[in-house]
């Protein structure tokens, strides 16, 4: 992780941007501003933005994300706003009246009515709308948890389940259908839910760390230090220690919740996002944020802390202004205020999962990682590889940059072993997304339409998900939230396939989020966009865009590329990945070039190069020069039972004789005469002439009547003749 | 002379190596001689022997310009000839005997131009000797030892017999037999791997090559007495391969009473005691050869001659590095020098170093232009210890597919076991 940021970064030819940053904001935002505002919510189950006045709530679709959004406006009643939501399929909206009311409305037919809580003994915290089975809303009370049914014939809410707990305060995050409830005097203390499509999931009471800071006083911990994190399918509980500067993540297993180990902050105040996997601790005071891929074991940043850059500012770059200022459609367009630019302001609140709103300014960011700046400043070629080939929201260019990485290394004559361990990431990352599907998935969907073909899962993370399961995901996203898989029993084991980023707690089996709704593939428009739903290179691509580039500007001795292109059948092998015959070609190529023909033949008799017609060609071919060579060629024609092509090479060296022998065995029926007669008149026998002749005449039907015979019996007379004279 | 017990017996074969271009002048005929067998036979005899075979060369170059005589049938001998280099010679007048006469010159001509190859590999050719020391001293103190060396190479296995007097003399100096002759010289044995294996090898010796940067490093390995891989070219493998069975596979060090002990100091001693006859015979005919030199003893005397065929000399050392001290030690430190070979392909010259993991045989071969003496190589041999850290994986993973008869083999290599396949062993030389 070297500290060099993208400006000082050229190997790659990737750093386009002179900007010292890796997570950017894109201008401009979607603006939230509608007059008479009384602030906004945020619904992450449907991923709305909400913005109620007096009279009317006016929501913003985040998904797909564009700041030319327009909003769709349900009117309401008067009122005090706590909070508000709608339901899942959208009919209801509930708000949060006060600490003892929610109320409902139906959009359509404008009905309302309320839910209320016994006044005098328990408040409510909050709500939220659940695709579980069992009920079809939660209430989070004081006094634990209510679950409800709506009931559409006597229109309102039917109680079918109470969780009695104490509750200081809760996190909820629809992506991970984990409820969190807070309780005992430092509000560390936590009961865990899931409801989730699959049913309701009781997690283990369990303890969050808290340092002291002095002997007396305990800190208590509060809602906004609790971060609920989804990344590989996997939860994770990201909490800040205040005391301790540490943020500590917890990961959630169906039966239990393990600390995995703590990370460093640098500022009293951070916030937590996750992009495409990937975790941005946000570092409000220092400016800066850090980045974390928790796939792997290490807990080692993905680079170093650097701002938030905001991109595509008019007032940083003009050129861009011109266009997106059509879009500012408020009043004074041709004035973009400065406020709208301050970085991790005060104001800024932070959405699940990738979101950044600015209350004051009613701006919606989006934030996007920069991928070539990330692979840019880091010189560890296999663990950037890897890093990209995890990536799934801009799997194409993730894909693109990889292949420039591998071009680059090559090309820079990098030591043999990281260039091998690189195309090992590249080889293995492909493997997996064959066997998971994603791989053919994205070829399916680029080819068909790009249209709402989810993809399921990372090839990673769902390495081990089987065929049906695949299919049932499909069926689960389709269905929105219906069928999801949720916790699952199938999973009797923990299911990474990656040991060595396993704390010792493989007998665990993960909580896992299947469904709809999952960020994996909940970003549609930038599938869309990308088409691609894996980075994953297979080994054409690897020889359309990067062995074959390569050996065109490749200057010097070409052995090092075989040594590459051995390492790369290493681990094609090992991964049992068939490989196109184009790269033994190429390879064939290689060799030669350098007179190794000696180490060609070790090649092809060890198969090392498998055979094929591509490879026999190019052996004969290489050949011309040396004859061991060809005849590998033709021996590989035959061994391929290429009976046609083999008569014809053995014409063409002058033994028609074994061809004509060779074509009466294996019944080559389609060899013209005219190729034998010729030879045989070239080596100006005429008693292999007239064995010609005779095969022919013996062997074809009405031969004879051919001009062929007729040309060739002459030409046999006279030389007969001529031997007579 | 302690050597007249001998005289009778060498009468059976006679092996000479002469120059065309020397001792034109009468009463120079001496001068011819670079190599005779046996040493102590009187010089009016070996000159007999030369006169003959230089006017057999001569007189049947009338009627073949072109190709040279191969073979002159005698009575009672035959006589073999190789024309090694441009004018100079190798004759040997085999005894005949009525069962072995005919089939067997084809391999004994197999055998003066292996002679020859190594010779080649190791010192470079004999008439760039003979220029560099017009004398003649220098190529007979190099050819001597060497043809020695690589006759009773062929002999290794009855080095502690009492009769190795023989093998040297007489009739026992070690013709190919009826079974070698089937065995044709000038060829390797390879192993037939599967993929997996071929390219896991072939993933090894590219890594270990891309060591050499801009220069090309070469490379040699051997399962057993198998070739497994090579990047050499084929003459070359052929004659490091000849001497990597003779002298450097486990096989080859194991004939040795010491060779799994790496203390040299053992080893040394222990050559005195095995190799002691063959050591005092070799020197009392060396002795015998450069009593005739005309060259004054000069530096000569003190020049170290290399008998990279002298057995028992290779050990494996700690770090698994085969070690010699047969091209002399350093100067400055205790440790021997490092082997140096000719490539006969590129014409030049490159250092040895073999690796030897259990039945495995590694040998790399690196310039000697391109890297920095004795502390090159041990550079050299560093990177080789740290990047084939992952080596007895690959032997693990190998050894039950290349030898299912040694070890056991698990199941999940079955799919994998090689099949062990010598190609050669068909050359019956019927005329």
């Amino acid at each position: 992780m070297s500290g060099k940021a993208s400006s000082s970064q050229s190997s790659i030819g990737l750093s386009r941007s002179s900007a010292l940053s890796h997570v950017y904001i894109q201008y401009p935002p979607l603006r939230c501003n509608v007059p008479g505002s009384r602030g906004l919510f945020y619904d992450d189950g449907n991923k709305l933005i909400l913005s109620p006045t007096s009279d009317q709530v006016f929501s913003w679709k985040t998904v797909p994300f564009s700041p030319l959004v327009a909003p769709t406006s349900d009117s309401i009643s008067e009122g005090p706003i706590l909070s508000i939501r709608c339901s899942l399929d959208e009919k209801f909206i509930a708000i949060q009246r006060s600490n003892h009311e929610v109320q409902f409305r139906h959009r359509e037919t404008g009905e309302t009515f309320s839910q209320r809580c016994r006044p005098e003994s328990e408040s409510i915290l909050g709500f939220f709308w659940t695709d579980c089975p069992l009920c079809d809303i939660v209430f989070v009370k004081t006094s634990g948890l209510d679950l409800f049914v709506y009931n559409s014939e006597l229109k309102s809410l039917q109680l079918v389940e109470t969780r009695k707990l104490i509750v200081s305060w809760y996190v909820y995050t629809h992506e991970s259908r984990l409820v969190l409830l807070a309780s005992g005097m430092q509000c560390k203390t936590f009961n865990g839910f899931q409801l989730s499509s699959a049913g309701v999931i009781r997690l283990p009471r369990f303890d969050m760390a808290m340092a002291k800071s002095e002997a007396n006083s305990k800190p208590v911990l509060a809602a906004e230090d609790i971060n609920i994190v989804t990344v590989y399918g996997r939860i994770y509980c990201l909490q800040v220690d205040r005391v301790a500067m540490l943020l500590h993540s917890y990961r959630f297993y169906r039966d239990a919740v393990i600390q995995q180990g703590s990370l460093p902050i640098y500022s009293s105040r951070i916030a937590v996002s996750v992009v495409d996997n990937v975790v941005l601790v946000h570092q409000n005071d220092a400016k800066v944020v850090i980045l974390y891929d928790i796939y792997a074991d290490s807990r080692a940043p993905i680079s170093a802390p650097l701002p938030l850059l905001l991109r595509g500012f008019p007032r940083f770059n003009t050129s861009v202004s011109q266009s997106s200022r059509e879009d500012s459609g408020s009043s004074g367009a041709n004035v973009v205020p400065d406020n709208e630019a301050v970085i991790y302001g005060d104001d800024w609140t932070f959405l699940v999962p990738e979101f950044i709103c600015d209350v004051a300014n009613r701006l919606l960011w989006k934030i996007h990682l920069d991928l070539e700046a990330i692979s840019a400043s880091s010189s560890e070629v296999p663990s950037v590889l890897e890093f990209l080939q995890r990536r799934k929201l801009e799997a194409n260019k993730a894909k693109q940059l990889c292949l420039a990485i591998a071009r680059t290394v090559i090309l820079e004559r990098s030591p043999v072993p990281m260039v091998a361990r690189a195309m090992d990431v590249l080889v293995t990352s492909y493997s997996h997304s064959v066997k998971t599907g994603s791989y053919l998935k994205g070829i399916k969907s680029e080819k068909t339409s790009p249209s709402s073909v989810p993809h399921v899962s990372s090839p990673r993370s769902g390495a081990d998900v089987s065929a049906s399961r695949v299919d049932s995901l499909e069926k689960s996203v389709k269905h929105a939230s219906a069928a999801a898989a949720g916790v699952d029993n199938e999973y009797a084991s923990d299911s990474e396939e990656n040991p060595s980023s396993e704390p010792p707690t493989t007998n665990l089996s993960d909580l896992q989020i299947f469904d709809g709704n999952n960020p994996l593939n909940a970003n549609g428009s930038e599938q869309q966009e990308a088409q691609l739903t894996s980075p994953a290179i297979s080994p054409e691509e690897m020889y359309s865009f990067v062995f074959a580039p390569v050996e065109e500007e490749i200057v010097g001795d070409p052995s090092y590329l075989v040594a590459i292109i051995v390492e790369f059948l290493h681990s094609a092998n090992s991964e049992k990945v068939k490989v196109h015959p184009n790269l033994y070609v190429l390879t064939i190529q290689l060799l030669v070039r350098n007179e190794r023909y000696a180490e060609l033949g070790l090649f092809v008799i060890n198969k090392i190069v498998e055979p094929s017609k591509e490879v026999a060609l190019q052996l004969l071919e290489s050949g011309r020069q040396n004859f061991q060579t060809r005849k590998l060629g033709l021996d590989m024609l035959r061994q391929l039972s290429l009976h046609h092509d083999y008569v014809l090479f053995l014409v063409q060296d002058g033994y028609y004789l074994e061809a004509l022998r060779y074509a009466r065995k294996y019944k080559v029926n389609n060899v013209r005469p005219s190729l034998f007669l010729e030879a045989a008149f070239a080596s100006n026998d005429s008693q292999h002439l007239a064995a010609i002749l005779r095969f022919f005449s013996d062997f074809i039907p009405g031969f004879q009547n051919t001009s062929d015979h007729n040309t060739y019996y002459r030409i046999l007379n006279e030389m007969n003749s001529s031997i007579a004279a | 002379m302690g050597m007249s017990a001998a005289t009778t017996a060498a009468e059976g074969i006679k092996f000479c190596i002469f120059d065309l271009r020397r001792g034109q002048q009468e009463g120079q005929e001496l001068d011819k001689i670079l190599f005779f067998f046996p040493a102590d036979l009187p010089f009016s005899a070996q000159l007999s022997v030369i006169g003959l075979s230089e006017g057999l060369i001569t007189f049947t170059r009338i009627f073949s310009p072109e190709a040279a005589c191969e073979v002159i049938e005698a009575e009672r001998h035959s006589h073999v000839f190789y024309e090694a280099e441009p004018d100079i010679w190798m004759v040997m007048v085999v005894e005949k005997n009525e069962s072995e006469a005919i089939w067997r010159i084809d391999a004994l001509r197999k055998v003066l131009k292996e002679v020859h190859s190594l010779f080649l590999m190791f010192h470079g050719s004999i008439r760039t000797m003979i220029e560099k020391e017009p004398a003649g001293g220098l190529i007979r103190s190099h050819l001597y030892p060497f043809i020695m060396d690589y006759l009773s190479a062929c002999q290794k296995r009855s080095l502690l017999d009492n009769c190795c007097w023989d093998f040297l003399l007489g009739k026992k100096l070690q013709l190919p037999s009826f079974r070698d002759c089937l065995k044709e010289r000038g060829t390797v044995q390879m192993l037939t791997v599967s993929r997996e294996a071929a390219i896991e090898v072939q993933s090894l010796v590219r890594v270990l090559e891309s060591f050499a940067g801009n220069t090309q490093f070469y490379s040699l390995i051997l399962f057993q007495d198998l070739l497994v891989s090579t990047t050499l070219s084929p003459v070359d493998t052929i004659n490091l391969f000849t001497y990597a069975v003779l002298r450097l596979t486990p096989r080859a060090l194991s004939s040795g009473v010491s060779s799994w002990s790496y203390l040299r100091k053992g080893s040394t001693t222990s050559n005195v005691a095995t190799g002691s006859i063959l050591a005092q015979s070799a020197s009392v005919s060396e002795q015998n050869f450069r009593s005739r030199d005309t060259s004054p003893p000069g530096g000569d005397n003190s020049h170290h001659i290399a008998r990279p065929l002298q057995p028992d000399r290779w050990s494996k050392g700690k770090d698994g590095f085969l070690v010699t001290d047969i091209w002399g030690a350093e100067a400055s430190s205790s440790t021997s020098a490092t082997p140096t070979i000719w490539l006969q392909q590129t014409e030049e010259r490159v250092y040895v170093c073999a690796y030897q993991y259990r039945s495995l045989t590694l040998i790399l071969l690196v310039p000697v232009a391109s890297i920095l003496g004795e502390q090159g190589v041990s550079a050299v041999k560093q990177q080789i210890l740290e990047n084939v850290s992952f080596l007895p994986v690959f032997t693990e993973f190998f050894f039950p597919l290349l030898n299912p008869s040694v070890y056991s083999c698990p199941k999940q290599f079955g799919a994998l076991i090689a099949t062990l396949t010598y190609r050669s062993c068909c050359s019956l030389m019927i005329k």
